[in-house]
């Protein structure tokens, strides 16, 4: 007894380096021989987006099991894995997930992991837009893998670095928030506003969109606030926002986790939110914020993530039955959101490339990856996502307001449909114009290519009519 | 002075390692030898400025990850070019590598003094949280600051290295090799410094800081240049580092790097500079490994749920609580039970030679 | 030696005038001698709203801003303290503990208005918010029973272990929130209906959120609460002792043991019910263990270790700062921007680390 008392100290450690060794060779041996294609799907798992992780993947495999043949293992769990996936006569094989926390670093790690020791042929991810800026740097001097961004709202990976094997079948922030600003001066009558918005490079991102298309139409931005990532109180950088009657209104591009929080310290700042005067960007409504942020500013308007719930086109149903066929419940049944959404059309444009290419990866799957994709939010070109010269999304944006239903709830709800949205906004954002910044871009007057096409939409229909 | 067969068995396996290690392209597929081994090896060099803190000096320092990133950031600042084409963050000043490497090397020595005397009135828990502090300061500031970075980081810093270097970004095993040679380098140095009249006295500080101080020697001083030295091996494992991944990013100096670099310190063992390499490769490996186990499948099987996480968290839990001088701490009594007696070479207080006195 | 004695003092005196200047300097700067910005251009006196003389009533909303938020700060950071100063553990997994509470909260007030939602404030009764928060404080009281009793009662004395098993503790915490918790990328608890509005501040002149001044007022019954606990209660009296000599508190026929468990529970609570308020306040989300667990050591690194004062101070300085430096910092052009304010915050924590190690009320041990 005394002995095992003495002892214990040494077996622990020793047997922990055991088990550990055996997983470690065992994982290392398991590397398949027959000759298929790997797939690794990058996302996140811990962090502010670490709740996309099962979501994303779902999306993913969704594509997969409709038109691959992937046998869903758990359908609660997209994690748990997917086998027997076939594009043609090749063999497709998800390696591994990669598990990201929305800082580069992770990213570094976690793209080397899948890329390099599980050898992966296709990236379909990562999530977020800095992860996405160095995966392209990555990609740039790794032209023999293909990468398919699962979701990002980052403008360099397409426009500044724009490597030939990354693909983004989804706009980036920017264009998320196209139609918006001209919403705002048309049905709120805005003519000056306020923005808020994040210090990071997707809040800038995010916030240009929207400066660009309300400075385009003649609306001005007379202040911008930055609150730092991860602030805890709002209330000095809300104190910063012109009072309400100052100005017409207030643009919120504060993301994610502060949504609330800055919300929250507006309102006891000056009293109760007024929706007409308030709009914000898909922190409103998406990533579980309908539940926690619109509540808030029920009737609301809001920029997109390039989705359109409630959409009653033939394709949205069949996309929504799809997904709801492999992973019921997915996201909580919200099959609308970005992540889901992103994910989705990313995996199902590999199988039509991998169709096209006959299995083969590298330059030749590139050349074969679709122009075009056929996705389910998509009305313009019939119903297909097109791919400009950066292999960059024209995608049609969809302006939403939030609405309160009958159980008290609120959601999203189209509004409006803004065609064809590209990433340079009629030749603002280009490869050597500065990056979105705190100054960046400037607020003018310009034309930009929806500008006064943005049709109705009611009910889930799209009319020919244009907002005025 | 003979040696006891734990000496024996310990330079067996050290210089196997080494002649392993110097093989190990040879050995190992390109993944391990690219990311597993070059990674280690960096992180294990500044692990090793940390140990060599705690070991020597008494003071465990959580600003080795910061003072990492203030190299990278510095050489990431001064060597990148703007312009068409070219990285939007950062300054981008365009500088001579080979002048930009001495330039950070010898900045982040500087503010590794500087930081160090302020903390060197500190002990204990004290000065870890004080460390502690000029890491999150030195987060927030390269966050903030858009100028010189901003949450995005500064890329493509591998592009732009001295002559003497190369190209790293194609030839990879290149950059293993400079991170051998300078991982062994700093292992030698720092096997120098504490036999030196200044290390004897700082081992002597660390454990009667109140007699050596009556005795005459500049408690705060030692403390300081001792700092300094941790900073300069740190710096030299954030240039590697920025070389490694090509590019820095505040995520690289957040909390979460602090604390993964303070668990590779604790894993392999805060008494002994070996442990610092033994520790990063078993972090690495374990991170890099257990995800794909049927560890984490235990998980939902017994419906705890949870991912990897949970497991990589419980590993850490385990080792602390049963050696918390890690993983080096669990051989060295492997040797004390077989024995019966500690062989131990250790950092135990060496006598400090009469009439010595630096500084 | 007359010689050496003033040369003495003026080495003492240097960093307490150093540090005097530059405070004097700061509120000449807000009190005076700021100017609004103007449309176009600015200089280094241009800030958002000018000085206090220019815009009396922003000064005051800046300063109650500022103790609003020192109220939240101190609620968590005092269970922070109060661990450390008696047992001499960092307790790495405080902002677990916040977030974990933070979290619970949620859940039980879901579960009282039944919604699945964040529902409007006119809908929750007072009672709907204290009973979660208390549910909140005490569920996580148990937790840190349990990693007290468990994972640190049998190694005291061993610091930095013990700030390990923690840190390995918050890991799993922060793994398992995300596995159970996180249905969205953010979760909060509604304040009950009647703190949602403004009221009138008579000598001030200005209105000011109720829920804030709740805050602030919560953070004071806490302070006080403590404040009757140590010293005007026998436990209090024992702990105050154990954080003075532990060994002769222990000598003297004290069960320290009972002390120390009673000391991590209340410090654990107080986590998790500044969870629940910082919940009400914004949201609670992944990742903000960490940044509760830095605003702790903040402000206990600024007010010292282990003193209730301190902590009090430590919140105090750190809201305060924290807000005028985001209002009065120099700003450039109309519309742009106050940008370093985050790193002005912490150029106060180097001051005074630079002039007092231990903190404005710590003692060295």
């Amino acid at each position: 007894m005394r002995g095992i008392s003495r002892h214990w100290k040494l077996v622990l450690p020793l047997g922990v380096l055991v088990v550990l060794a055996t997983v470690v060779v065992s994982t290392s041996f398991a590397a398949s021989k027959a000759k298929t294609v790997r797939v690794a799907i990058m996302t996140d798992c811990k962090g502010g987006f670490g709740f996309g992780y099962e979501p994303d993947i779902g999306g993913a495999q969704a594509a997969f099991a409709n038109y691959a043949n992937g046998k869903v293992k758990n359908k609660k769990k997209p994690s748990a894995g997917m086998t027997g996936i076939r594009v043609g006569n090749t063999d497709v094989q998800i390696v591994g997930y990669g598990c990201g926390d929305d800082t580069v670093p992770t990213a570094v790690k976690e793209t080397r992991r899948l890329m390099e020791q599980l050898k992966a042929d296709v990236m379909v991810g990562p999530l977020s837009g800095d992860e996405a800026v160095y995966v392209a740097n990555y990609a740039k001097k790794h032209p023999n893998k293909t990468f398919i961004i699962g979701t990002a709202g980052s403008q360099d990976p397409t426009l500044q670095i724009a490597p030939k094997n990354m693909f983004r079948y989804h706009g980036d922030g920017a264009q998320w928030n196209a139609g918006i600003g001209e919403i705002a001066y048309k049905k709120l009558g805005w003519r000056k506003a306020a923005i808020i918005m994040d210090d990071y490079s997707f809040g800038w991102t995010s916030g240009a969109g929207i400066i660009a298309d309300f400075c385009a139409i003649g609306g001005k931005i007379t202040k911008r606030v930055f609150p730092p990532l991860n602030t805890t109180d709002y209330s000095s950088y809300v104190q910063q926002l012109p009072a309400p009657g100052t100005v017409d209104g207030t643009f919120w591009v504060v993301g994610g986790t502060g949504t609330s929080a800055a919300l929250t310290a507006y309102e006891q700042a000056n009293g109760a939110l007024k929706p007409s005067q308030h709009i914000g960007n898909l922190f409103f409504a998406f990533l579980g914020a309908d539940k926690v942020v619109a509540p808030k500013v029920a009737g609301s308007y809001l920029g997109g993530f390039g989705t359109a719930p409630g959409l009653k086109t033939g394709q949205a149903k069949i996309y929504e039955k799809v997904v709801a066929r492999w992973y019921p419940g997915l996201n909580g049944g919200n099959y609308a959101d970005g992540f889901v959404y992103n994910y989705y059309n990313a995996a199902w444009a590999l199988i039509q490339g991998l169709t096209v290419s006959n299995g083969q990866t590298g330059a030749a799957l590139h050349a074969k990856m679709p122009k075009t994709l056929r996705s389910g939010y998509e009305v313009s070109d019939k119903g297909s996502v097109k791919l400009d010269a950066n292999r960059q999304a024209i995608q049609d944006q969809y302006p939403l307001q939030l609405v309160k239903n009958a159980d008290g709830s609120v959601a999203p709800v189209v509004i409006g449909y803004v065609p064809n949205v590209n990433q340079s906004f009629g030749g603002l954002f280009t490869k050597n114009s500065p990056a979105p910044g705190r100054t960046q871009p400037k607020c003018v007057k310009k034309k930009l290519p929806w500008q006064g096409k943005i049709k109705v939409v009611k009910n889930g229909i799209i009319y020919p009519t244009v907002i005025k | 002075m003979t040696r006891g067969p734990k000496a024996v068995t310990e330079r067996a396996i050290g210089f196997g390692g080494l002649a392993l290690a110097l093989i190990a392209p040879l050995v190992f597929n390109a993944y391990w030898v690219d990311v597993i081994l070059t990674q280690a090896l960096i992180v294990g060099i500044a692990a090793a400025s940390m140990i060599f803190l705690a070991a020597y000096g008494g003071m465990i320092s959580l600003s080795q990850t910061m003072l990492m990133g203030a190299a990278g950031f510095m050489i990431g600042n001064m060597v990148t070019k703007g312009g068409a084409g070219g990285e939007t963050k950062g300054l981008t000043l365009g500088w001579d590598p080979t002048l930009a490497l001495v330039l950070a090397l010898a900045g982040t020595t500087l503010l590794g003094v500087l930081l160090g005397a302020v903390a060197a009135r500190s002990t204990g828990i004290y000065f870890l949280m004080i460390t502690l502090t000029y890491s999150v300061v030195g987060f927030y500031f390269v966050g903030q600051v858009t100028v010189v970075s901003g949450f995005s980081g500064i890329a493509n810093i591998n592009s732009y290295t001295p002559p003497f270097v190369g190209d790293i970004v194609e030839n990879r095993n290149r950059l293993y090799y400079i991170a051998l040679g300078v991982a062994i380098a700093v292992y030698a140095f720092i096997r120098f410094v504490i036999r030196t009249p200044f290390g004897l006295s700082l081992q002597g500080l660390r454990d009667e800081p109140v007699r050596m101080s009556s005795l005459g020697y500049a408690v705060p001083l030692h403390r300081t240049l001792a700092f300094g030295l941790a900073a300069f091996m740190a710096a030299l494992a954030g240039i590697l580092l920025v070389w490694w991944q090509g590019q820095i990013a505040p995520g690289d100096i957040g909390l979460q790097a602090t604390i993964d670099l303070l668990i590779v310190a604790v894993i392999g063992g805060l008494t002994r500079v070996e442990g610092a390499w033994v520790g990063a490769l078993a972090f690495i490996v374990i991170n890099n490994y257990i995800r794909d186990s049927w560890l984490t499948d235990l998980l939902d099987t017994v419906r705890i749920g949870g991912s990897f996480q949970t497991i990589i968290g419980l590993i850490f839990l385990v080792i602390v609580i049963v050696s918390p001088d890690g993983l080096m701490g669990a051989w060295d009594r492997l040797w004390g039970l077989r024995s019966g007696t500690d062989s131990g070479e250790g950092p135990s207080v060496t006598a400090i030679p009469a009439g010595e006195k630096l500084v | 030696m007359s010689d050496r004695i003033a040369q003495l003092d003026i080495r003492r005196l240097a960093p307490k005038l150093v540090v005097g200047l530059l405070v004097g300097f700061a509120l000449l700067y807000i009190v005076v001698l700021a100017n609004p910005t103007p449309d176009i251009g600015g200089n280094w006196r241009t800030t958002t709203f000018g000085s206090a003389i220019d815009d009396w009533q922003s000064f005051t909303r800046t300063l109650l801003n500022g103790l609003t938020f020192a109220g939240l700060l101190f609620i968590v950071a005092s269970g922070f303290s109060l661990i450390f100063g008696l047992m001499r553990v960092v307790n790495m997994a405080h902002g677990s503990f916040y977030l974990l509470g933070g979290y619970i909260a949620y859940e039980v007030q879901q579960k009282m208005t039944g919604s699945g939602y964040s529902i409007a404030g006119v809908e929750v009764n007072t009672w709907e918010w204290v009973f979660p928060a208390l549910i909140a404080a005490a569920s996580i009281a148990l937790v840190g029973l349990v990693v007290q009793q468990v994972f640190l009662r049998w190694n005291q004395g061993q610091e930095l272990r013990q700030a390990l098993i923690t840190i390995a503790i918050s890991v799993i915490i922060a793994d398992q929130i995300l596995a159970h918790f996180n249905e969205g990328i953010a979760s909060s608890v509604t304040w009950p209906g009647w703190t949602n509005r403004l009221v009138e501040l008579p000598l001030l002149g200005i209105q000011y959120s109720l829920a804030r001044l709740i805050v602030l007022f919560l953070g004071l019954a806490v302070g006080l609460g403590l404040w009757i606990w140590l010293y005007r209660t026998r436990t209090g009296m024992v702990i105050r002792a154990g954080v003075d000599d532990r060994q002769m508190t222990s000598a003297l026929g004290v069960n320290i043991q009972l002390t120390f468990a009673i000391a991590f529970v209340v410090g654990s609570s107080l986590a998790a019910f500044g969870g629940a308020v910082g919940a009400s306040q914004g949201a609670v989300a992944a990742g903000q263990d960490g940044q509760w667990l830095l605003n702790s050591l903040v402000v206990v690194i600024i007010g010292g270790l282990g003193s209730l004062l301190g902590a009090a101070a430590g919140s105090l300085l750190y809201g305060l700062v924290f807000s005028f430096s985001a209002i009065y910092l120099p700003t450039i052009g109309g519309n742009c921007c106050t940008q370093y304010s985050i790193v002005f915050t912490f150029v106060l924590l180097a001051l005074v680390l630079a002039f007092r190690p231990q903190g404005l009320f710590g003692r060295f041990s």
